[in-house]
């Protein structure tokens, strides 16, 4: 019994196929669904998506969302979503550093909020290089 | 004697058109060079051309190669709406997983008073006016249209006293604003060739923090829809704050579902390019009753909304980029049907002179000929 995963962003499919097991960051902490998982509904945090496929994790940067895990059929719905191995590793860390300057230099509450996504962002594709666990 | 000789050597040439030939004939007799003559046949309603030969010749191949480059302009245009079709049909399994999942979890939240700051209705006193251009010129009055548009509804707002800002997309929407410094805009932005959800996060998030950090209270979109290949409608939609049905409201009021959607399709019927819009209801069934909620489902909510604020605004920029398409299409293939015309009215006169010159020259040659003998 395997485990069907879709992730979407709203102009493609990323990832439509079967896996092994998914670790998933939720706005309360990491989950890990396994098949026959109970079904839940949750929100997807900024940050790394792992599967695992024959013994291989993946890692995917998902810009937050909302997950919804039926039976033995997982659906994402996310803003954005990368692989681990598209993201360009010195751009990413070029975008980190450009956004801790942008937050430095933020004021203002717009500004902040803004900052701080864009931070969260860059610091979750930079982590989904090097997270290859 | 010699001068209607002359002219049945010139009307048996297969080239010569009716008109010009009879225009030789009646010409020739009171012994005029034709391209003298200012008052040319009426059948050019764009009035005399008056050029020497060379310049004529050169003007029919700059003609050439203008139609030559619109044509391929309107065929480019014409394969770029077939992908600009096929980004709005990848975008459709996930506006299609959202809208069930909104609609499961409003019919749960039925009872409870939701609090969401996208949601949240305040007195209105500062709207914010997101602006969708096209990048690039020749596609008519596509960009005008909606400039147009854009200008009324400030002007709108500024007799209810509102204050207003304006965040614009595209590079021709830049260019104007920038033009008009008393308009406030906030931020420039460039469209891509084909939007994606990088550029459309870009946009949500500049209007999510400026609708959570209570600098506007309302945020309108103002985009073209894509009604058919010759028509495109300049519209605005409402888009903060977000009703939690998820609902998409008009300026005017005028809700849409969301579970009802519209998709167009570009197809050939008899031959020739036509667009055919569906109107699509996605299927809400229910959600297996054990689903369980991993957070509070206000939360879960507040996850949700952004990613409907983004597919709203990503439809919103295909479909302005679908009628920029349109509108080119159209306007390349009016500029190639008058290159057409332009050139065959052009090639008629250049004949007529050319033939004017070369019976000048044997006319010569034969009052010389006969003036020796």
């Amino acid at each position: 019994m395997t485990l069907n995963l879709c992730v979407l962003t709203p102009n493609r499919i990323v990832w439509d196929s079967e896996v092994k097991e998914i670790i998933l960051s939720t706005n309360s902490g990491q989950i890990g669904v396994l098949p026959n998982h109970a079904p839940i509904a949750t929100a997807v945090d900024i940050g790394i998506l792992r599967i695992r496929l024959n013994g291989q994790w993946l890692t995917m940067a998902l810009m937050g969302g909302f997950a919804r895990i039926g039976n033995n059929k997982i659906t994402i719905l996310v803003n954005d979503a990368e692989k681990g191995s598209d993201i360009d590793p010195q751009e990413a860390q070029q975008i980190l550093e450009l956004a801790e300057a942008n937050l430095r230099k933020a004021e203002g509450k717009r500004q902040i909020i803004e900052a701080n996504l864009a931070l969260r962002r860059a610091r979750t594709r930079v982590e989904a290089i090097n997270a290859i666990s | 004697m010699s001068c209607s000789n002359l002219t049945m050597l010139v009307s048996s040439k297969p080239s010569l058109s009716d008109a010009t030939a009879l225009s030789f004939r009646s010409s020739l007799t009171p012994f005029q060079v034709p391209s003298h003559n200012p008052s040319s046949p009426g059948s050019r309603p764009t009035g005399p051309i008056q050029c020497g030969l060379r310049e004529l010749r050169e003007r029919i191949d700059s003609v050439k190669n203008t139609q030559k480059i619109t044509e391929a302009m309107k065929l480019v245009a014409a394969a770029k709406v077939r992908r600009a079709q096929e980004a709005v049909v990848n975008g459709r399994p996930f506006s299609e997983t959202l809208v069930e999942v909104l609609y499961n979890i409003n019919e749960q939240l039925q009872t409870e008073d939701i609090d969401v700051p996208l949601t949240k209705v305040r007195p209105v006193k500062k709207v914010a006016l997101v602006v969708v251009t096209g990048d690039r010129g020749l596609c008519g009055g596509f960009n005008n249209a909606i400039i147009k548009k854009a200008e009324a509804r400030i002007a709108d707002l500024k007799e209810l006293g509102l204050d207003y800002t304006v965040i614009s997309v595209g590079k021709k929407g830049n260019s104007y604003f920038q033009r008009r410094p008393y308009i406030p805009v906030d931020k420039f932005l460039e469209g891509g060739s084909l939007p994606t959800a990088k550029e459309a996060q870009a946009i949500a998030d500049d209007v999510f923090s400026l609708f959570v950090s209570e600098e506007v209270d309302k945020v309108e979109l103002l985009y073209t829809k894509f009604v058919s290949l010759v028509k495109s409608d300049p519209v605005i939609h409402t888009l903060l704050p977000l009703s939690p049905k998820g609902e998409i409201c008009d300026v005017n009021g005028i809700c849409v579902d969301a579970a009802e959607d519209e998709f167009f399709r570009l197809t050939t019927k008899e031959g020739k390019l036509t667009v055919e819009r569906d109107l699509v209801r996605t299927k809400t069934d229910d959600f297996s009753p054990i689903l369980q909620f991993e957070q509070d489902p206000v939360q879960i909510l507040d996850a949700l909304l952004p990613l409907y604020l983004n597919s709203q605004i990503l439809r919103a920029l295909q479909e302005s980029l679908a009628s920029e398409l349109a509108a080119r299409m159209s306007a390349m293939s009016n500029a190639t049907d008058n290159a057409t015309e332009l050139k065959k009215s052009l090639s008629i006169v250049y004949n007529r002179q050319r033939q004017a010159k070369i019976t000048g020259e044997i006319l010569e040659i034969v009052a010389g000929a006969n003036a020796l003998s």
